[in-house]
């Protein structure tokens, strides 16, 4: 008990239960859609955020790209799942149709992490071998650079026109506490939490995981220990942008694929990361549901448009009276003090 | 031995300060006081008599002189910051947008006059740049990169949705500098306003205050060991880069006519990052430099590449990446390198000789 009040006292402990009271009180004043609403894109934003701040934990990365996974997610996920929507409109096949959203899905998620496995083979790692000077500050301009490659690469070869399915599984929508939601959004908060725990369990209890904590602990001291860090960075990398295209696939519902899709959940990732503290990664998980919450709370009650002025606000708010971020970082960037 | 040696060189330096007039001395010396050197005053008269001569006489070609002059005069506030105290302003289009914005909303709403409005503009974007580094700038750099991000984005909200004043996306019809069609007397003013900037960032550079800038950017705990304050001099330092952002806004504004918030998209800082960049960081002179021919060639790219939108964009994209990766130094460092790369390349040459020879 006396754990509980001290856990409960804390910054951490404070968000979190005023995050659940809040939840609570919109849920009577402005009905449980806004409440599922926030749940649903909240475990999306976790993952897209937990990658972040992985990433930045673990290779100094101020990543800019991020979004750019999410958008490779999208249409790698619309590019697989409309020929077999295709196929089963003309040759219906209950158990294919069941099946084939998560084919889509899966390829995103190999896809995204290739792409992240590229990034770090062919920019970070040659950087990385010419020069650690002001390397968080470089980093950052070169996922800029990424960035805008892939945003106008993506617009050259496939156009700026929206790539989007009404949804994944053809179903009637399901009821649950009085209100109809869709399978899609079910099935997509469904998959988040599963990742996120197998995600937790590989970074926890695997040998693998426990290395990519050591190299974000302490870079040399790993590497002494016989880690190969090459080996860590390119899988971290391509770990992060796996969750991110992942999370693209599981919202090609909400979320149609066109070049600069990837610019919002971005922004929604760095609010999270910024709010929980650099480089904290179980807090970016937290961070997710609590913004998803902030955020359909804003557009249900100020008005669409402002939600990236709330945020905003808020963190100025936080950087005045606690820079660390909610939950104080404990992973801290290693050549940037 | 070393008598030898001495007196010819002091015969060398006799002679070559006998070779050159007195006056030529002189006129150095006050141009490398104010930051130019020869070759810079002669690209400047170059660049200044460009309008007149044919190719460059068309009002299209001045149009894309007068954004070329508009980037790098953003360019060299952007270095400003990044090159000396290593802080990134993410949100560079967003202060530039913020000071048209306030110059074009002074001259519709109360009737201010451009001139003024733009200071107006420059201070206003001063503020909230003050406002943003005294927030983050005591902590690591990465999150005033952040935060003026979030800024930029924020400003970029209201822009959009406080309709009543800024009309949001319809657009905001500001009147312009001067009743006149020609470009021509554009080009002057920005190339002036160019001028200002460079030569006002330079004196800052060159003071004892650049060399704290310098100090910081390069060790910033050495740099509190020695005495210097980094957040008082990062916080002055980007609320300086912030007010030259949004005087240049004022141009913009008065220049173009129409305000849209698409002026702080952050595409448009990428723009000016990558010419900063390739420029060479640190040396303040080299977005200028690069501004002109890179403009040009991208302007000339969009205009015949139509049906391939957003291929400028990708090359400036590669450009920055490839130019990080393999080139940090950009052009300034190939234009301080170049004397060594001709020795070595005539050592080379002579060794080749030797070689054949024996």
């Amino acid at each position: 008990m006396s754990r509980f009040v001290r856990w409960a006292s804390s910054a951490a402990g404070l968000t979190i239960l005023a995050t659940v009271v809040v939840a609570v009180v919109s849920y009577l004043v402005a009905g449980p859609f806004t409440v599922i609403n926030a749940v649903v894109t909240g475990g999306m934003w976790a993952l897209l955020s937990a990658g972040l701040a992985l990433v930045f934990g673990v290779m100094n990365i101020p990543n800019f790209a991020h979004g750019e996974f999410f958008m490779v997610g999208t249409l790698v996920a619309y590019f697989v799942f409309t020929p077999l929507q295709a196929q089963l409109k003309v040759a219906p096949n209950p158990v294919l149709a069941a099946v084939a959203p998560f084919a889509g899905i899966l390829a995103a998620l190999v896809v995204g992490g290739l792409v992240g496995f590229a990034m770090e083979k062919l920019v970070f790692l040659q950087l990385r071998k010419r020069s650690r000077q002001q390397w968080v500050m470089n980093a950052f301009l070169l996922t800029v650079g990424l960035s805008v490659i892939m945003i106008n690469g993506v617009q050259l070869i496939w156009g700026t026109d929206f790539k989007g399915i009404s949804r994944y599984w053809d179903v009637e929508p399901l009821r649950l506490l009085g209100v109809k939601i869709s399978v899609d959004r079910i099935a997509a908060l469904g998959l988040a939490l599963v990742t996120i725990a197998i995600f937790w369990y590989f970074l926890m209890r695997t040998r693998t995981g426990r290395a990519i904590r050591a190299v974000s602990q302490d870079e040399v001291g790993a590497q002494m220990a016989g880690i190969d860090l090459n080996y860590i960075q390119a899988l971290t990398l391509a770990l992060s942008g796996a969750m991110a295209a992942m999370a693209g696939a599981s919202l090609l519902f909400m979320f149609p694929s066109f070049p600069t899709v990837g610019l919002k959940p971005l922004y929604v990732a760095w609010y999270v990361v910024i709010l929980v503290g650099l480089g904290n990664v179980a807090g970016a998980i937290v961070g997710g549901f609590i913004v998803a919450l902030l955020q359909t709370l804003t557009s249900y009650f100020i008005g669409v448009g402002w939600e990236d002025v709330v945020p905003t606000a808020l963190i100025i708010l936080l950087l005045l009276f606690r820079p660390s971020g909610l939950f104080g970082s404990e992973v801290k960037g290693i050549w940037e003090q | 031995m070393q008598d030898q040696t001495s007196s010819v060189l002091e015969s060398r330096v006799r002679s070559k300060a006998a070779s050159q007039p007195v006056v030529w001395g002189q006129v150095r010396a006050v141009l490398q006081a104010v930051g130019l050197n020869p070759l810079g005053l002669i690209l400047i008269v170059l660049l200044a008599s460009a309008p007149l001569v044919p190719p460059f006489n068309r009002e299209d070609l001045l149009r894309y002189l007068i954004g070329a002059a508009l980037i790098g005069a953003q360019a060299v506030a952007f270095d400003f910051t990044t090159g000396y105290i290593n802080v990134v302003n993410f949100g560079f289009a967003a202060f530039t947008g913020l000071g048209a914005y306030t110059s074009g909303l002074l001259a519709v709403r109360l009737g201010v006059f451009p001139w003024a409005g733009m200071f107006a503009g420059a201070i206003v974007a001063g503020l909230i740049g003050l406002f943003t580094g005294v927030l983050t700038l005591r902590l690591r750099g990465i999150f005033a990169a952040v935060m003026a991000w979030f800024v930029g984005l924020a400003v970029m909200g209201l822009a959009r949705n406080l309709v009543d004043i800024t009309r949001g996306k319809a657009g905001l019809n500001v009147p312009t500098f001067l009743d006149t069609p020609s470009n021509l007397p554009y080009f002057y003013i920005i190339l002036v306003m160019l001028l200002i900037t460079y030569l006002g960032l330079r004196l800052i550079t060159n003071s004892h205050i650049g060399l704290a800038f310098r100090a910081i950017g390069q060790n910033m705990d050495a740099a509190r060991a020695s005495g210097v304050n980094p957040t008082f001099y990062r916080v002055l330092n980007f609320t300086v880069q912030c007010a030259f952002a949004g005087w240049l806004g004022g141009f913009y504004a008065h220049y173009y006519g129409i305000l849209t918030p698409d002026v702080m998209l952050t595409s448009h800082t990428v723009e000016v990052l990558a010419v900063a960049y390739i420029g060479g960081r640190g040396s303040i002179w080299g977005g200028a430099l690069v501004a002109f021919p890179f403009i040009f060639m991208i302007e000339t790219l969009r205009s015949n590449l139509t049906a391939l939108p957003g291929l400028h964009l990708v090359i400036y994209g590669l450009l920055l990446v490839i130019v990080m990766v393999f080139y940090p130094g950009g052009v300034a460092q190939l234009y301080y390198m170049a004397p060594v790369y001709l020795r070595r390349l005539r050592y080379r040459l002579g060794q080749s000789r030797v070689g054949r020879s024996g």
